[in-house]
């Protein structure tokens, strides 16, 4: 409820502010590059599904869902300038991320009756498996030595508190044009928050348009500096705060740890590949050129260019990898290690060999066309093709067409489709396929070999007249979109969004 | 007769398909750019389906586009910040 009264108050604060800047500038008249104030309320609800949970190594639910509600503000100050901003929530429950803790205990019933649920390790908190954490075990990492034995599944989600989070984000933005507006100096700042990550951004753009405003150029720069509050996996965390006696001590004393033949083993279980990172920050640096051409009177095209440098922890500290050459070692029902990489496996989870490591640095070069025609009355092409490719030998490409139909003067109907093909990084392989003697694993299948196929459809509402109000707010346009996503790899995903823009009268 | 292309075959043919429309919108550049399209010739230019950037609530497919893809930028979407790793 917080964010949503922070977003009123901003909503209310630029508002108020516009609106004396309005009355300042209405003295002199001259054409405005924006005319009023203008109002978007964004929102979109995401769910997905897949099966190569990169937190368990390349095993276990993808589920995930995402709810996103967004304010854009535009704001004229004076003639020639706009102030943006733009600012929301990304809300979200996973159940891979949940895994970062996969052990929980199930309930019991006690002599008398009652029903209790004892949480083991860190479940409870989250923040029990924190790189900055010395006073972990004061927090809840006790022993487990007498009731019921810990569980745990990566087809199931975890109720620890890494399963759930919201990114909240504010990215401020403002544009100058000259009189003739033939030229734009833009600048923007941004800055981004969710519980193990947070991120500051800053960015410059000019934009010169020539040739009867026919062709325009734009260049821009942008940093955004990262920082990683460390997390890792709770088998590694023990490991790391305990040393090589950690399965007698903290989380692991007295915990029953299997090896694949479902023998209890005593001191078999030793990571002795994880380390802690050295690294907590990720920054990256763009540099974008694009350049846009009317063809005719039908038809314009624009190509875009961005150099995208990024170093720093680009690994994620609690994505699982496990070696094809070290042994496995299980904690749970060891009667579901046979089933582990199937959804019959209820209750047993493989302890990691390490977590992710990826290079420090990665250069990407992304190439994009966009050429949309103007067919009729009714009928129009837009057309978007991109070719990627980095360093990490990671290719793909991107192509998709949307063609809006004009069902009437109000209503314009966008079906759309996307097709998008990559090459695994040099660094991918799957589930228990690495080996330890290579210096870079990943079993992301972000990074693996795939194609998608999105579908989808989208229905706008534009009243140009802004005939309905709410209060100042005159309604201008209303976007429905709907998309159906396909992973070669089995992952699903749906997304709904809307749109609500809104014209404030002065 | 049944053709199945393996997946180097599949690059290459993309690759050639990029080169295409490479091109392609080369030669319209080059074809037009002696051509002035006047202000009032530009009606249809205009229209707000001609934009040549993505939809507003577009921008909410293009994040998760690049969390669940190896591939980003381009698009006029973000090119940093955020770790887009659940």
């Amino acid at each position: 409820m917080k964010y949503f009264y922070s977003i009123l108050f901003i909503f209310s604060s630029v508002l108020s502010f516009a609106q004396t800047e309005s009355q300042d500038s209405s003295r002199v008249y001259k054409k405005k590059v924006l005319e009023a104030v203008e109002v978007d309320f964004l929102m979109s609800f995401y769910s997905q599904n897949g099966q190569h949970s990169a937190v368990g190594g390349g095993v276990g639910s993808e589920k995930l869902k995402d709810n996103t509600p967004t304010l854009v503000v535009n704001i004229p100050l004076g003639n020639d300038d706009v102030l943006t901003v733009d600012a929301g929530i990304s809300a979200y429950s996973s159940a891979s991320s949940s895994n970062v803790n996969p052990f929980y205990t199930l309930p019991v019933k006690t002599q008398s009756g009652s029903t209790i649920i004892v949480q083991t390790g860190a479940s409870q908190t989250g923040a029990a498996n924190l790189e900055t954490s010395a006073a972990v075990d004061d927090v809840d990492d006790d022993p487990v030595s007498t009731g019921p034995k810990p569980i745990g599944s990566p087809w199931y989600a975890s109720s620890g508190a890494s399963k759930s989070d919201a990114l909240k984000s504010l990215n401020v933005s403002y544009a100058h044009s000259s009189d003739d507006r033939n030229e734009i100096i833009s600048v923007n700042m941004a800055v981004s928050k969710e519980y193990d990550y947070s991120s500051l951004g800053f960015g410059a753009g000019y934009t010169r348009l020539f040739n009867q405003q026919n062709t325009e150029l734009s260049i821009k720069g942008s940093a955004y500096l990262d920082q990683w509050l460390v997390i890792y996996p709770t088998e590694l965390n023990e490991y790391r705060l305990y040393g090589d006696d950690f399965l007698n001590s903290g989380y692991f004393n007295g915990v029953e740890v299997y090896d694949q033949d479902m023998n209890v083993t005593s001191d078999a279980y030793n990571p002795s590949a994880f380390s802690s990172m050295s690294k907590t920050n990720r920054n990256s640096y763009t540099a974008s050129l694009s350049f846009s051409q009317v063809l005719s009177k039908n038809l314009q095209m624009s190509v875009f260019m961005d150099l995208i440098l990024q170093s720093g922890l680009l690994s994620t500290p609690y994505q699982r990898v496990y070696f094809k050459d070290r042994p496995n070692y299980y904690i749970g029902q060891s009667s579901d290690i046979e089933y582990y990489e199937t959804t019959k496996n209820n209750g047993v989870y493989h302890l990691a060999d390490d977590v992710e490591r990826l290079p420090d640095t990665r250069f990407k070069i992304p190439i994009g066309l966009r050429l949309n025609y103007y067919f009729n009355e009714i009928i129009t092409f837009r057309t978007y093709y991109r070719y990627y490719k980095d360093d990490w030998e990671l290719e793909a490409q991107t192509a998709s067409i949307e063609m809006p139909i004009k069902l009437s003067q109000k209503f314009t109907f966008y079906p759309s489709y996307r097709y998008y093909t990559q090459t695994k990084a040099d660094y991918f392989a799957p589930y228990n396929t690495h080996f330890s003697s290579e210096q870079y694993y990943t079993s992301d299948y972000d990074l693996s070999t795939f194609n998608s196929k999105s579908i989808g459809f989208g229905v706008s509402y534009t009243d140009i007249f802004t005939s309905f109000k709410i209060f100042r707010l005159a309604l201008k346009k209303i976007d429905l979109r709907y998309q159906n996503y396909k992973r070669s790899d089995k992952l699903k995903s749906n997304i709904f969004s809307f749109g609500f823009s809104f014209v404030v009268d002065k | 007769m049944k053709i199945s292309f393996t997946s180097q075959k599949k690059h290459a043919l993309s690759v050639f398909v990029l080169q295409l429309y490479m091109l392609l919108i080369l030669s319209f550049v080059l074809v037009s750019s002696c051509t002035v399209v006047k202000p009032y010739q530009k009606v249809n230019l205009n229209d707000s389906d001609m934009k040549l950037s993505a939809h507003k609530t577009e921008r909410f497919e293009t994040n998760y586009q690049v969390y669940r893809e190896g591939a980003s930028g381009a698009n006029g979407g973000k090119t940093g910040g955020g770790c887009g790793c659940n």
